[in-house]
């Protein structure tokens, strides 16, 4: 496990880019941490580290947003998923092993996550603009 | 009789003619390419290479499920379309009884499984014998760990056949041997199966009209488990 602390939305853009360079085109990626965390900027870090120009916003209402980019990025908000067949429908499955999967509010679906994937948990730090990264599954 | 078939229900993607009983033409793509890319060229290009005319399609056959999500919408959408315009019949297959039709009369139980994830599958027991194939289970889901042991008391050789056919045979072989993985050229559903499997359903007048084609998803055991993990569930 690793642990990277970010103090702005520039460094954690590059926290994303970092990563981004250590993925081969099919990892999952689970995020866990509230509102206000700075998934949505850490996703589109990973976005551009992969050399895509989508614009990278939070799926909340379309569930999983598609980013084409050095390989497809699918971004998936688990918001609003209750239960197995609310997951079933959008599709999830299919996408596996299509391309990286990024997922917000992977704690709405943790029993239907894969094996092997890279876990970040986010959590504020000391003062208001500090988050601290958790990463399991890779070593940024 | 001419009938034209679809398979969307996994990764890949097929479509075939069949007259009378005999493969007029067929494509197979396992490319990862989406099917809403692939689908529509391969059934105007299959039609055009058959010199067919959709309107000379006595009946058009799907596989109806199970499997991925949006890939069974897609082929009964298009299956759908072209009987609802031609106003034709339509016959739902299952896709775990379509991949049975790769098999020869054989001694053994074909094993026809589809990775359901999570450590599921879907999955339903074929015999193939002289006079065609013989269903010898409903199409269900559950674990693999469940099918293992139901496998364990059948005293035949097992086939694994699917896309689901590897995962299965790497969790089962040490426990069982019993059970065989197909080659890799008979081991997916085809079109061609989903027209053989249609033939035989059509004789016996299980055929649909368009607005009664409709996707047939199995419920999955985990259904029962918290999709939440427990510690985060407060």
């Amino acid at each position: 496990m690793s642990e990277y602390k970010s103090n702005s939305p520039e460094k954690t853009m590059e926290l994303g880019q970092k990563l981004a360079s250590m993925l081969t085109g099919k990892e999952v990626i689970a995020y866990f941490g509230g509102l206000g965390m700075g998934k949505t900027t850490l996703t589109r870090g990973i976005v551009s580290g992969l050399g895509g120009e989508d614009v990278v916003s939070s799926p909340t209402f379309a569930i999983v947003n598609e980013y084409k980019a050095k390989y497809n990025v699918y971004h998936f908000d688990m918001y609003r998923i209750s239960g197995w067949d609310d997951l079933y429908s959008t599709g999830f499955f299919d996408y596996l092993d299509n391309g990286i999967i990024i997922i917000e509010w992977s704690e709405n679906i943790e029993n239907a996550l894969p094996e092997d994937i890279i876990k970040i948990e986010i959590s504020k730090g000391n003062s208001d603009t500090e988050r601290i990264f958790r990463i399991e599954g890779a070593e940024v | 009789m001419k009938i034209f078939a679809v398979d969307t229900s996994t990764k890949c993607a097929s479509v075939a003619i069949t007259e009378d009983g005999v493969i007029r033409g067929e494509f197979f793509l396992n490319c990862m390419l989406t099917h809403s890319e692939t689908l529509m060229p391969m059934t105007q290009l299959l039609f055009k290479s058959c010199r067919t005319a959709p309107a000379e399609v006595d009946c058009f056959a799907v596989n109806c499920g199970p499997g991925s999500f949006t890939g069974i919408r897609i082929g009964v959408a298009e299956i759908k379309g072209m009987a609802y315009a031609l106003n034709k019949p339509c016959v739902a297959v299952s896709a775990l009884e379509s991949m049975a039709y790769n098999f020869q009369p054989c001694d053994a139980y074909i094993c026809c499984v589809m990775d359901a994830r999570c450590s599921q599958v879907y999955n339903a027991l074929f015999e193939v014998m002289e006079n065609g194939v013989v269903r010898v289970c409903e199409d269900r889901a559950l674990s693999i760990e469940e099918l293992t042991e139901e496998l364990k008391t059948l005293d035949r050789k097992i086939i694994l056949v699917g896309d689901g056919a590897e995962l299965c045979y790497n969790k089962m072989k040490t426990e069982l041997s019993t059970v065989e993985l197909s080659p890799e050229n008979i081991r997916y559903q085809k079109a061609s199966g989903v027209c053989m499997a249609a033939e035989s359903k059509y004789n016996e007048g299980k055929t649909l009209t368009s607005s009664e084609l409709m996707p047939t998803y199995l419920r999955l055991p985990q259904a029962q488990r918290e999709l939440m993990a427990k510690s985060k569930n407060k």
